[in-house]
């Protein structure tokens, strides 16, 4: 990875950027987020198979922006979150600098914006095939194994919405969760109310979420969480072709429509 | 502490007939917050609103609820009894016990536990009711008509002569629309340009008109009241106050052989040019496409000759911005042309024409006088064949409505083409005759009858040329479906009336909604005719479906008293039932993360954006507001909102919450 | 379970089906009472929770009605909550939530025997399926466990 620190030490010393946001290994060797600001120790970034993290998430945080103008190791899901999030005015082209790699590790000359729409363009942005074939498994269940499924699963949640926290998308500073006039989702950690949040986040993340799986990552006890929202990436596409994450306008499903949008189950 | 009064009415006995009404205010009577319930025959009878008033004063009331019919029906006198007891409007709701249960189900206990729930419901949302103030927004009293053809003309002179200004805008080099084409006019046979004449030049004269020719709406910005438009005005190439129209430059200039739009292709004119003679304003305008100093670099002959010296080359578009409080849409229509027919030759036959086509042949003014020659070799035409309904009511052809004006024009095409051709042949192709209209039907008979116009009920499936002559094979169904071919010298197609060209862009402009055939959509079709879904927007003629002048005229009056009633007031009140983002004290300012999803669904662009500053003037959030001016209620961002940071007042989140839990729990 | 009486709660809005429900009143056509109705501006405003709110309210089925795709008073809040309906539905489906207790349908202010008929095939329908045990234990159960933990 020669080419990424020698460009993350550039845009270092050139006062480019101030900081750089990419992966390291950590003293176990834990692959883990770097937030360089020293060009000196661009040396410890790595990126290899282990680098899957969806970095994006900290673009939005105040205290990432505080940083200053931000470098960002960006895999196809990060170039994706960041074309989410300039389209839903959270962040600006401007402030960042994107340190694009492609599928098979290289790293991409991103000169601006239009460079990247069009490395998007060219890409597969499908679910990924590991998910697709755990999506195509669930989908065989009968409605009451299906059920009894999410049931099971859900029930292990306790509420400690790593998920949200680990989504570049959930990036609101109050969520519904925390509203409680009324209290749309019960505070504590049950069968019906745990359910209820996970309805909640994948219907917020309809034709946002762009499929890097983080949430389900995060999540400490091992819910596919992530496949809720990459059903709904699924059928966004089945009906309405397209996927999150291609545009800098504002083009996520629900905030359009198409007068001849089709359904059946309306009478 | 919430004291509600609940009030159930009988309905004579609509709903006594059916529902306990005893039962349901007792029951009510004891619920928690409930200060006082009582039934009574009429609740909206006199007595029946002076028991609110009083009741509010007396048990000092903090909400009430009129279990009664449909709010639909009587919320705005039941909200007006309210207030006049002392109590905020908007803290009165009303429970549908006579549309949505005593008139739906039999009597029975069911019936009045359905009832209770109702009531029920609505005493647990209007504990959560907020006393509203109606919005206030100010009135700019300028009307501006979009259009100038007949019904803009007549909008915009019954706007002006109310005595509030106007401006009209066209988008052609003068106003006068289609009318100022045709020939005559049914059922008088009156000529066109002499009833439109004079009010083309009053429109010009009248003080309180300002006319813009050349020029297009840019954009529309703002709401009832307070539209801010753009209009540009397209460079005519000429100081419009120098020139005195004196027309010189039209007859020196070169380039001679554009085909005349004001004739239909039927004549020609110059570069620089005045549509045509009676034209308002009587100026020229310089077609830059054809001119041959704009393609060439060279010419400059108008501006040679030109005595005072007016042509301005390098005049750029102007854009103005105009505050308007009212809209009249005007736009007219288009009429389908031959090429739209490939059974007919697709437009290849000179000798097919369409129906504006002839008006101009009939003209007295047009390119042969008003002597019907054809097109291809201006000969008389001995044999003339209508086809009406070419187009229309034809769902194959993507036109399945009845374009309403060619039934009459096509009788009265061949009428004048008998008066002017004695010894002629006319033959007229219809489906139907639909001559719905003052002495409409009696001015079809006269050509039948008088004027002997051969009419065959069918329609014709080809048309193709022999011999110099046009074949016309058609059906007689009259006659058992038999087969007709007639060799036409000339075939006149009463083509379909469409959308003109660039409605479907305004209509985006000003927010309006338009139908499948790009007509301009009326805000309901029987009881909003004039008005749009969008406030302080009307419609006038043929922008909306084709309309003959008559009703045109009628429904330009209609919107003209619409915009003089807006424009009645200094102030229009609105219902404050908008949407809200919350505000909370900094370092927050709201919850709103500022996605702007929400400007994305709403439809009336009322979702600006506010931006927080720090002391040193670095913006540090943005985030949503709405523009109560504008927002309608409809609630769409509020149920998008992720967040939760937007409510809707008077169908705010814990209103509707309540209500979902009061309805589905025992009480 | 032949006497099982469900719980019905229709949300519609008020331009298009309130009214058309007002036309049935108004044209004296019975339907069965068990579904009860509240009023929203536009079927845009309705928010997907207060379906699942209603569910675990105790709801045993639930209507949404609004304007016919181009009939909506605000334009486009119908076209917008079609997207919504489309998305939870997949939602619902792929997690075995019961979608057949959920009647989504465009009644008209015209439309005043559709909407008895909209109500009858929906409560005949959910007579069928019974009570919706299965939401309900999910709720109760939780409950249990909220007492139980304090």
């Amino acid at each position: 990875m020669d080419n990424l620190i020698l460009r993350a030490k550039e845009l270092l010393e050139n006062k480019t950027v101030q900081v750089v946001i990419g992966y390291e290994a950590g003293p176990t060797g834990v692959v883990r987020p770097a937030f360089i600001s020293d060009p000196a120790n661009a040396d410890s970034l790595i990126y290899d198979e282990r680098c899957v993290q969806n970095l994006a998430v900290y673009l939005t945080k105040p205290e990432v922006k505080h940083l200053g103008r931000i470098a960002i190791v960006s895999s196809l899901p990060v170039m994706r979150s960041i074309m989410m999030l300039i389209s839903e005015q959270q962040i600006s082209y401007d402030e960042i600098v994107v340190l694009g790699i492609s599928a098979d590790g290289v790293l991409l000359d991103i000169a601006d914006l239009s460079v990247m729409q069009g490395y998007i363009d060219k890409s597969d942005l499908s679910n990924p095939v590991k998910y697709k074939e755990l999506l195509a498994e669930l989908k065989k269940l009968t409605p009451a194994e299906k059920f009894e499924y999410w049931q099971k699963e859900l029930s292990k949640c306790i509420k400690c919405y790593a998920c949200r926290q680990a989504c570049p998308m959930c990036y609101c500073t109050r969520c519904t969760v925390e509203v409680n006039q009324p209290q749309w989702i019960s505070v504590q950690s049950n069968a019906h109310g745990n359910m209820e949040w996970h309805i909640l986040r994948a219907m917020h993340l309809a034709g946002r979420c762009i499929s890097c799986g983080e949430c389900g990552r995060a999540c400490p006890v091992g819910i596919p969480c992530h496949l809720l929202t990459m059903h709904l990436t699924d059928q966004v596409y089945n009906y309405f072709k397209v996927y999150a994450g291609t545009s800098e306008k504002m083009n996520s499903v629900m905030s359009t429509y198409e007068p001849n949008d089709k359904e059946s189950f309306i009478v | 502490m919430a004291r509600i009064g609940v009030f159930v009415c009988h309905c004579g006995e609509n709903i006594s007939a059916t529902v306990d009404c005893g039962k349901v205010a007792e029951t009510i009577g004891n619920l928690k917050h409930v200060a006082y319930s009582t039934e009574y025959k009429y609740m909206c009878s006199d007595p029946g609103q002076t028991l609110i008033k009083d009741a509010i004063k007396e048990h000092n009331l903090t909400g009430v609820v009129v279990s009664a019919c449909s709010p639909r029906m009587h919320e705005p006198t039941f909200r007006k009894a309210c207030a006049e007891g002392g109590l905020n409007p908007f803290l009165c709701e009303m429970a549908n016990l006579r549309e949505h249960c005593s008139w739906v189900h039999e009597k029975n206990e069911l019936t009045t536990e359905k009832a209770i729930d109702i009531v029920r419901t609505q005493v647990e949302k209007v504990k959560l009711n907020s006393a509203l103030q109606p919005i206030k927004v100010p009135v700019t009293k300028t009307a501006m008509v979009i259009g100038g053809g007949i019904a803009g003309i007549q909008s915009a002179l019954d706007i002006a002569n109310t005595g509030h200004k106007v401006i009209m805008i066209e988008r052609s080099p003068s106003i006068g629309g289609h009318m100022s084409q045709l020939s005559e006019t049914f059922p008088t046979l009156d000529c066109s340009q002499c009833i439109l004449t004079p009010r083309m030049v009053e429109v010009a004269q009248h003080p309180n008109i300002t006319l813009y020719t050349y020029a297009e709406v840019e954009s529309v910005e703002g709401f009832i009241g307070n539209f801010k438009v753009k209009v540009r005005k397209k460079a005519k190439s000429l100081d419009e106050k120098a020139c005195t129209g004196c027309g010189l430059c039209t007859t020196k200039c070169p380039q001679k052989k554009i085909p005349n739009e004001f004739e239909q292709g039927m004549g020609m004119r110059p570069a620089i040019y005045v549509p045509f003679p009676q034209a308002v304003p009587n100026r020229p305008v310089i077609d830059r496409e054809n001119c041959t100093y704009y393609i060439k670099g060279k010419c400059k002959i108008c501006e040679i000759v030109c005595p005072t010296k007016a042509i301005r080359f390098d005049q750029p578009d102007e854009i103005l911005e105009l505050e308007i409080g009212a809209i009249v849409v005007a736009t007219g229509f288009d009429i389908k042309h031959a090429d739209f027919f490939p059974e007919y030759g697709h437009g290849r036959y000179k000798d097919i024409i369409d129906g504006l086509q002839f008006e101009r042949l009939a003209s007295a003014s047009g390119p042969t006088a008003g002597v019907i020659k054809r097109p291809s070799d201006g000969e008389i035409p001995k044999n003339i064949v209508f086809i009406a309904c070419a187009g229309s009511r034809d769902p194959a052809k993507g036109i399945a409505y009845c374009s309403k004006i060619c039934c009459m024009y096509t009788a009265k095409h061949a009428m004048l083409y008998k008066h002017k051709v004695h010894e002629g042949k006319a033959h007229v192709f219809y489906m139907d005759i639909r001559s719905g209209g003052k002495n409409y039907d009696e001015f079809v008979r006269r050509a039948i009858e008088e004027d002997h116009v051969n009419y065959i009920r069918g329609r014709v499936s080809t048309v193709f040329e022999r011999d110099g002559k046009l074949i016309v094979k058609g059906v007689d169904t009259l006659l058992g479906a038999q087969q007709v071919e007639i060799v036409a010298d000339m075939v006149v197609l009463a083509t379909a009336g469409v959308a003109s060209s660039g409605a479907e862009d305004l209509a985006q402009k000003l927010h309006v909604s338009y139908d499948s055939h790009k007509f301009f959509a009326e805000a309901h079709p029987k009881l909003k005719p004039v008005e749009t879904n969008t406030a302080g927007i009307f419609l006038a003629g043929a922008c909306q479906n084709p309309k003959d002048i008559p009703d045109a005229v009628s429904q330009a009056s209609g919107a003209a008293v619409k915009v003089a009633a807006l424009f009645s007031q200094s102030e229009l009140t609105r219902e404050p039932l908008v949407a809200i983002v919350n505000r909370t004290s900094p370092p927050t300012y709201s919850t709103c993360v500022g996605c702007f999803m929400c400007q994305s669904v709403c439809p009336y662009q009322a979702i600006e954006r506010e931006e927080f500053k720090a002391r040193d003037g670095k913006v540090v959030k943005t985030v949503a507001k709405i523009n109560e001016g504008l927002c309608q209620g409809c609630g769409t961002c509020v149920a998008l909102c992720r967040s939760k940071s937007i409510d809707l007042l008077g169908y705010s989140n814990t209103q509707v919450y309540a209500e979902v839990v009061a309805l589905l729990n025992e009480y | 379970m032949s006497d099982f009486e469900p719980k019905i709660v229709a949300f519609v809005c008020n331009w298009c089906t309130y009214a058309g429900a007002d036309l049935t009143g108004t044209s004296r056509i019975k339907y069965a009472s068990n579904v009860k109705i509240i009023r929203f501006p536009c079927t845009g405003r309705i928010d997907f929770m207060l379906l699942l709110k209603a569910f675990s309210n105790g709801a045993d089925g639930i209507i949404v009605s609004g304007c016919h795709p181009n009939d909506c008073h605000y334009t486009s809040g119908n076209f917008h909550a079609k997207r919504r309906w489309i998305m939870f539905k997949e939602l619902m489906d792929f997690m075995g939530i019961d979608m057949s207790r959920i009647t989504f349908s465009w009644v008209s202010a015209a439309e005043g025997a559709r909407w008895a008929e909209v109500v009858n095939t929906t409560v005949t329908r959910i007579r069928e399926l019974g009570p919706y045990v299965s939401y309900k234990e999910l709720v109760n159960k939780s409950v249990e466990e909220e007492v139980k933990n304090g």
